[in-house]
């Protein structure tokens, strides 16, 4: 089974203060630490075990600057073949955009593939849509949010979805199909530097976007960035550590819950 | 005719509340809303909207997004081009939108959780809620939208005393999915929706050998430990722990929060808590939005401290 699976670079946000800058137009990432999206990390783990189960190969793909070759490197010392990089410096923030520049390379270059495996979502931009978008354009069947591939046969596979509050549904994908990985469907193998430095020997192919233009136009425009709107928030307890602590002790005896 | 086309999710019988939202936000945008259904039983305030389009699939079929692409072409086909189509950000509803616009070519904004109806931008999360952007739809619409459950409801009001019922049948069944079985979560070794405090953690906490040291706090203050999502992932606690849209709704007296952001799946989760206490070393952890107290700190040093006072 050959899989082709996304894995993108994105900025590790979760501990750092985000500050908007010209007028709403940017945001400075300048002192940000860059990481694999969490769930492509899933999904390149998801990719290189069924491409062992089955005999197949698995080839990571991922679109953005020079250093998204981080990623590949990274999906290569977990098991993928090979790694492919569609180098752009501008950011596509439509999901359309992408998924558009993604369906002209496959038409291209006629990467052959039985599967193709995305994450459920990017942490930067939170879409959770390029995997439906190119699955509809390349009129394949789709299945996202997946937490667990049953059975890998010939020409389906049986995989469970993940909905709300716990519950789960199983469905049947003919393959050819698209399929959106979701965090938990797996424990992702650890990467060590030495791996990583390993996988520089593999050959990344670097292609242009530019040469993949067709139809390419953002159908939506992100007009400005700003901070969200404050909610009223908490109040904050502050000053010595110890005197913190206890005022929160203070907090849960009022409230009931100890005594 | 300008209108705006909804796609409700009913699921085992029932309207979800967040369908309430995608209501809301059409209402805010002042269009008529036609509501696309399956047509089965289900429980629904019908005088919110001005149609219903029923449409006779089963559920499975109905959310199933290959199926889904020859549901809105007829419905197209039939009452015209509506202005904005919208679902849930949910599971099945991001599938849904997703494929949709693709299929259709349309532009796609998803998780949207604001309008500014004079400038007609609507907000989407950016970074975990750190961010947001204002977009704007310039393709050729209509354009597909997924909103955020909790955003909109309050602008769903009555409009109509009884809605024009229509029913569409005969939508051609797509081979290239097909639902299997729903498949419910295993019975738990504990239930946290019962707890009345729960001592959450999430990503912060670092790694799993730090476990055992919030269980034996969780133990002083006799709370009950639940987590965000990617401790549960993890598999540094079990899937029964794990509060939020994929896990449990919870409404303790206390939740107190170490080490977790503040994602909306996880405060769809517990939100309604009578208090919330959050603990972060990020001062713009969204969290502290919807905390009642707040500790700006390194948890480990919280808990090492509280558990120093607590054995005395
Ligand atoms: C379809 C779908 C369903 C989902 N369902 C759920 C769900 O049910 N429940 C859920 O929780 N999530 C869910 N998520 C995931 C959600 O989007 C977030 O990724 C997740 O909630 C983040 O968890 P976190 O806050 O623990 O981690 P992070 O976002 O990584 O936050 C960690 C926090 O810890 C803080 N921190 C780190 N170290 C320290 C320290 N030493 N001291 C103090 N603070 C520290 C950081 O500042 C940060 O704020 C879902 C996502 C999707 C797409
Ligand atoms: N720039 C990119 N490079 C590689 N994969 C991407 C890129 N953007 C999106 N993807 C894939 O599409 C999934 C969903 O992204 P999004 O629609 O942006 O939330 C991600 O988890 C990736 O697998």
């Amino acid at each position: 089974m050959n899989i082709l699976v996304f894995t993108k670079r994105v900025p590790a946000t979760q501990e750092e203060e985000l500050r908007i800058i010209d007028e709403g137009q940017g945001i400075d990432l300048s002192k940000v630490p860059f990481k694999v999206n969490d769930w492509d990390n899933y999904a390149v783990e998801e990719a290189v075990q069924i491409a062992e189960k089955t005999g197949g190969s698995a080839t990571a793909i991922s679109i953005g600057d020079a250093e998204s070759d981080e990623v590949l490197r990274r999906a290569i010392a977990m098991g993928t073949k090979d790694g492919f990089l569609i180098e752009t410096e501008q950011i596509l923030h439509d999901p359309n955009a992408r998924a558009t520049l993604i369906f002209n390379f496959l038409k291209k270059e006629g990467t052959p593939y039985d599967a193709i495996f995305t994450g459920v979502q990017s942490e930067d931009d939170q879409f959770g849509a390029v995997g439906g978008i190119l699955a509809a354009k390349l009129g394949l069947p789709f299945v996202s949010m997946v937490i667990s591939i049953d059975a890998f046969e010939s020409d389906h596979v049986i995989v469970r979805r993940e909905l709300e509050g716990g519950l789960q549904e199983r469905v049947r994908v003919m393959l050819p199909c698209v399929i959106s990985i979701q965090t938990g469907i797996n424990e992702p193998r650890y990467v060590s530097i030495m791996g990583v430095r390993k996988a520089s020997k593999v050959e990344r192919k670097i292609f242009k976007a530019a040469d993949y233009q067709e139809n390419l136009v953002s159908k939506i425009e992100a007009v400005k960035w700003v901070y969200p709107p404050k909610k009223g928030g908490a109040t904050i307890l502050s000053g010595e550590l110890e005197g913190v602590c206890k005022d929160l002790l203070g907090i849960l005896k009022e409230k009931g819950v100890y005594q | 005719m300008s209108y705006a086309l909804i796609v409700a999710e009913v699921r085992r019988g029932v309207f979800e509340e967040r369908n309430l939202d995608a209501i809301g936000l059409c209402a805010l945008m002042e269009k008529d809303i036609s509501l696309l259904v399956t047509d089965s039983t289900y429980a629904m305030n019908e005088k919110l909207v001005n149609t219903i389009i029923k449409i006779k699939l089963e559920e499975a079929l109905f959310l199933n997004p290959l199926n889904m692409v020859g549901v809105v072409k007829t419905v197209m086909d039939f009452s015209g081009k509506p202005d904005v189509i919208v679902f849930t950000h949910s599971s099945s509803g991001t599938e849904l939108a997703s494929y949709v616009a693709g299929y259709f070519n349309l532009p796609l904004i998803t998780d949207v959780n604001g309008f500014d109806k004079e400038r007609g931008v609507f907000y989407k999360s950016y970074y975990s809620d750190k961010i947001f952007g204002e977009f704007k739809q310039t393709g050729q619409g209509p354009f597909v939208i997924t909103v955020r459950s909790g955003s909109f409801k309050e602008y769903a009001v009555e409009k109509v005393s009884s809605p024009i019922d229509e029913t569409i049948e005969g939508i051609p069944i797509a081979e290239g999915r097909s639902f299997v079985e729903y498949v419910e979560e295993e019975k738990a070794e504990i239930d946290i929706t019962k707890a009345e405090f729960l001592l959450s953690v999430g990503r912060g906490i670092g790694n799993k050998d730090e476990i055992p040291d919030y269980e034996e706090l969780a133990d002083l203050l006799k709370a009950t430990l639940s987590g965000s999502r990617p401790v549960i992932d993890k598999m540094w606690l079990p899937k029964a722990r794990q509060v939020g849209t994929s896990g449990k709704t919870v409404k303790p007296k206390v939740y107190l929060a170490m080490g977790i952001s503040g994602a909306f799946q996880h405060i769809a989760g517990m939100k309604d808590s009578d208090c919330i206490i959050a603990v972060n070393k990020d001062p713009e952890a969204p969290i502290f939005q919807y905390a009642h107290f707040g500790i700006i700190a390194d948890i480990h040093k919280v808990r090492n401290k509280l558990k120093d006072i607590l054995k005395g």
